[in-house]
């Protein structure tokens, strides 16, 4: 008869028993751990990098860290920061500011006759910095809004789902030119702001429905049967579900924190020394906004803050099938 | 049946209903009388099938005995480590939780009843990480010890795999290691091999027979096929529409059955030989709801037999006719 | 002995997939007399329902046919032009697929739908003859014609199948396969559905294939019964020949893995082992792993599919009786 499968472990040698059980305790769980999650990794990215727009976009972040990489370094290194300075260099030696692109300053000067490059490159970090706390933001709180009310329902539910709609109502600009006015909002509190907004609205609503979804599965009941308290399912079996969700409405999330940065910039209302929208206030206020000839002014802020936007965004496409066709996978 | 040292779990005149809400303003238009006053035991040693088809409230009653629903009354009696037979129909909190190593649950859905996110030995050694039972090294080694039991050897390569990478068999497989690893005296499980393959289907039945004999676990067999009740439960019970409409040794039943229904459903089931030919059943209609009921015999509509009296009169109790054969049924 | 209704001939069907090619149907041949009822058994992923979407010429688009050839009476099929291959469809060859009760459109009431795949299939007919036709079809199938104006969620699961049983029995074909046509349904309702199939069949001459993985069922419906394998076709034969003599092994552990309520209770035997992988399937034959009889040729040489008298043929190379 063909080899029946080993029911009773008596059956086998000890010695053979030991030596099987001890190997796997051998390697510390957190190793293990870390070994199954590297391993996760490198199959997500597999499958990320077979869609190419997701490394497009990526390509374009990268560039973008590198330019915020390099700006410390050519400041320390190459560029006089007197001249090169992105809030208060100046350069004598051109004549007429704003000043043209030349060999001196790759993308010209602008009104003020600082170096529009280095501009370019110093804000690239705050908009990173921007992006990524306010995304971080919007996922913890909307995971944790998300989670709660699609476990508990009631009246719980009702209120956050209240919550949620009101601020889907405000327009967001304009809450954000409100609140400009009222409160200094620096770098840091644009994205704490951001952050909150989001994520106790759509993303909210678009979470907890997801939760709902894995909140009727079985393994839930499981859980419950084992003695699990409201907390340990929450968060040790809802969330960790929901978390490619939220990573992939994260990325949405810095799209928006920096094109809102870039609005609230333009119009002056944040009390920041440089960044990309501040760069086109700058032209503005000059008088140089609608001047084609003075193209460097305006072209390479909005073309970053363009690119930077559509590269994260683009990247949160490219996971969106990675995301997805997981979740379903049997 | 008279409650002895041997029983493991007593039943008495479990209920269960669920609202059904409706109108504009969501009221209570009714409601569904899921699981309708059933009682039974299950004995030491012993195994309960209970069979119906969908709506008859073999799954709720699962549910109910491992308290994923309170009931809306009655009581469900679990023997302790004391001996001592316990009511947990409305325990809560810290009582219930302790409660929950005496009774598991095993899943219809190899494939949902995993959490696709962790890892074989996290669901297996859930149960023991919240009830605080053992230190990390303690449950490696006791999950190690189970997923051998279970056939999943050698434990190394299964230990640290996620669900997605096992075949559905071992997931069900997954499932009987992270019920038994609390060591319960009682294991509800519902149609646990429906959705395996047909040859995987076999193993795994017996699986849970050997762990049953071994470890003297009683399971609730939750199942619709009468033919898999028969090989894996001593006794069995038939369902229907919230009620037990009989309930006997299975092969009794299987020989002899007297109510109505529980004919109709044998001559129903298809036979693995085509020189067997089945009986004719005459029952007609189809299953409906049980919202709100009448309280008249539950399958007087359909029944072959009926009459006016089981028309003017509630529906029948269970009654035994001798020899622990119970029926209920004016006309037997 | 007439011309067989149906005749497939080494048919092998690959899907193309990024992990590999899925060899799901390989050197499928049997033949299907007028009138007959074919079981095609096996478990999920042994290509039974991948032969009937061939037959059909209904494969998903990595779907790609290396070799075979299909005979509906003297037509060819698979060399057939789309429109056609169109044309046989839902008039000579039809079918229910799985979990079709599901299919039926929500908003359309039921009677509709039938209506519009006889004018999509037979032709434009006047209202009043559509709707006799959908009444005559709907008594054929044990439905109230006067239910032929309610909506689908109007009707109970059984009665959704058994409206699409009518609609695959509308345009009259000579050949319809059911795909697990009573999976989802409870006991009793698949009892009635079966034995209304039955009495269908036997009016209109027609013929049948039948696909599922309970043995049991195809046991009932079936005077025919094909056991299939990791996609090849492991043995054929008659229903009463296939159960009193099983020639592979794969057909007799099959057989003895089913429950009964009927008869001695006896022991049951597991198959070891699992399914196998389709993109490398074992080589040789497809079962020698989880075979107890299995030899060096086994694991070498792919068995041939023999004829074995009585219009019994298995592949296997050391066959049960023997």
């Amino acid at each position: 008869m063909a080899e029946k499968m080993d029911l009773v472990p008596s059956q086998r040698s000890p010695a053979g028993e030991a030596a099987a059980r001890s190997t796997i305790l051998q390697t510390p769980l957190w190793k293990v751990r870390l070994q199954l999650a590297w391993r996760g990794f490198k199959s997500n990215a597999a499958l990320f990098a077979e869609n190419k727009i997701g490394l497009i976009g990526l390509a374009v972040i990268v560039m973008f860290a590198l330019m915020a990489a390099a700006y410390p370094i050519l400041i320390n290194t190459v560029w006089d920061p007197n001249i090169y300075d992105p809030i208060i260099g100046y350069d004598f030696t051109q004549v007429e500011q704003p000043a043209p692109p030349s060999p001196a300053h790759l993308l010209g000067t602008d009104p003020l006759g600082r170096d529009v490059l280095s501009q370019l490159m110093y804000s690239a970090a705050s908009e990173f910095a921007l992006g990524v706390v306010a995304a971080l933001v919007t996922v913890i709180v909307a995971t944790t809004v998300g989670a709660v009310s699609a476990y508990f329902g009631g009246a719980i539910d009702t209120i956050f789902m209240r919550l949620a709609d009101i601020i889907i109502m405000m327009p967001f600009v304009t809450v954000l030119i409100v609140l400009s006015v009222l409160f200094e909002i620096r770098m840091l509190h644009l994205a704490l702001i951001i952050g909150i907004l989001a994520g106790f609205g759509g993303d909210a609503i678009v979470i907890k429905s997801q939760a709902l979804t894995i909140k009727v599965r079985a393994y839930i009941e499981a859980a419950r049967i084992a003695g699990g308290s409201d907390a340990h399912i929450i968060f040790r079996h809802i969330v960790p579900n929901l978390l490619p969700i939220s990573f992939l409405y994260m990325m949405f999330t810095v799209t928006s924190a920096i094109f809102s940065e870039a609005v609230l910039s333009f119009f002056g209302l944040l009390n920041i020394r440089m960044s990309w929208g501040l760069m086109i206030h700058t032209t503005s206020t000059a008088g140089y906004l609608l001047d084609l000839q003075k193209w460097w002014l305006i072209f390479p802020a909005s073309i970053a803050i363009t690119m930077l936007c559509a590269a994260f965004y683009l990247v949160g496409r490219a996971l969106d099938e990675v995301v997805n066709p997981r979740l379903r996978k049997r | 049946m008279a409650t002895n040292d041997q029983t493991l779990v007593k039943v008495e005149n479990l209920v269960k209903y669920f609202p059904v809400e409706g109108g504009l303003f969501s009221r209570v238009r009714g409601q569904i009388h899921a699981v309708d006053d059933i009682s039974f035991e299950i004995q030491q040693g012993k195994s309960l099938g209970l069979v119906g088809e969908s709506g008859c409230g073999k799954t709720t009653t699962g549910k109910l005995m491992v308290r994923l629903y309170q009931p809306t009354s009655g009581t469900i009696k679990i023997r302790t480590a004391e001996g001592t037979l316990e009511d947990i129909a409305f325990r809560r909190g810290k009582a219930l939780k302790a409660f929950r190593r005496r009774v598991q649950m095993i899943f219809q859905d190899p494939y949902e009843s995993l959490n696709p996110r962790r890892t074989v030995f996290d669901t297996v050694a859930e149960p023991l990480a919240v009830q605080g039972i053992g230190t990390l090294i303690e449950r490696e080694e006791k999950v190690a010890d189970l997923l051998a039991l279970v056939g999943l050897t050698p434990p190394d390569t299964f230990m640290f795999r996620f669900p997605h990478e096992l075949s559905g068999g071992q997931r069900q497989r997954v499932a009987i290691a992270r019920a038994l690893i609390v060591d319960p005296v009682f294991i509800a499980a519902d149609e646990p091999t429906s959705m395996l393959d047909v040859s995987i289907r076999i193993g795994v039945m017996q699986l849970m027979a050997d762990l049953a004999d071994r470890f003297g676990v009683s399971y609730l067999y939750i199942t619709h096929d009468l033919a898999v009740a028969r090989y894996m439960c001593q006794d069995v019970a038939v369902m229907y529409l919230g009620k037990m409409v009989e309930k006997a040794e299975t092969e009794e039943l299987l020989a002899h059955p007297l109510h109505p229904y529980t004919k109709a459903l044998l001559a129903a089931t298809p036979v693995p030989d085509p020189r067997l030919r089945r009986d004719i059943i005459n029952i007609k209609g189809g299953i409906s709801k049980p919202v709100d009921p009448p309280p008249q015999c539950r399958f007087y509509e359909r029944c072959p037999i009926a009459d006016e009296f089981c028309k003017n009169n509630v529906h029948p109790p269970l009654e035994d006719k001798g020899g622990g054969h119970f029926v209920a049924c004016y006309k037997v | 002995m007439s011309e067989p209704l149906l005749r497939v001939e080494n048919l092998t069907m690959h899907y193309t997939t990024r992990a590999g090619d899925v060899k799901a149907v390989d050197d499928v041949s049997f033949t299907l007399a007028q009138g007959d009822s074919l079981g095609l058994v096996g478990e999920s992923g042994c290509g039974k329902t991948s032969v009937a979407l061939t037959l059909l010429r209904l494969m998903p688009d990595n779907a790609k046919i290396l070799r075979g050839k299909v005979w509906l009476g003297d037509t060819e099929l698979l060399s057939l032009p789309y429109e056609e291959m169109r044309k046989i469809r839902w008039n000579r060859i039809s079918m229910i697929f799985q979990a079709a009760m599901n299919s039926l459109n929500p908003v359309y009431r039921v009677g509709d739908q039938i209506i519009e795949a006889l004018n999509t299939h037979i032709g434009v007919m006047s209202i009043d003859q559509a709707r006799q036709r959908v009444a005559e079809l709907f008594e054929l199938v044990g439905l109230d014609p006067a239910l032929m104006d309610r909506y689908p969620h109007e009707f109970s699961g059984g009665m959704r199948q058994r409206a699409v049983i009518a609609m695959a029995l509308s345009c009259n074909p000579d050949l319809i396969i059911a795909d697990e046509p009573t999976t989802a349904l409870d006991v009793i309702v698949q009892d009635r559905v079966l034995r209304q199939l039955e009495e269908v069949q036997a009016k209109l001459g027609m013929s049948m294939i039948y696909i599922s993985h309970d043995i049991a069922v195809i046991a009932e419906v079936s005077n025919r019964i094909g056991v299939m394998y990791a996609g090849q076709m492991a043995e054929i034969a008659d229903s009463i020949e296939i159960f009193e003599r099983p020639l592979h092994p794969y057909t007799f552990a099959l057989m003895g893995s089913f429950p009964s309520i009927k008869g001695k209770k006896h022991a049951l035997e597991p198959l070891p082992g699992e399914p196998p992988n389709l993109i490398s399937p074992p080589s040789g034959c497809r079962f020698h792993p989880r075979c107890s009889r299995a030899t060096e040729q086994c694991k070498n040489e792919v068995p041939i599919f023999r004829d074995y008298g009585n219009n019994h043929f298995a592949a296997c190379w050391h066959p049960l009786e023997v």
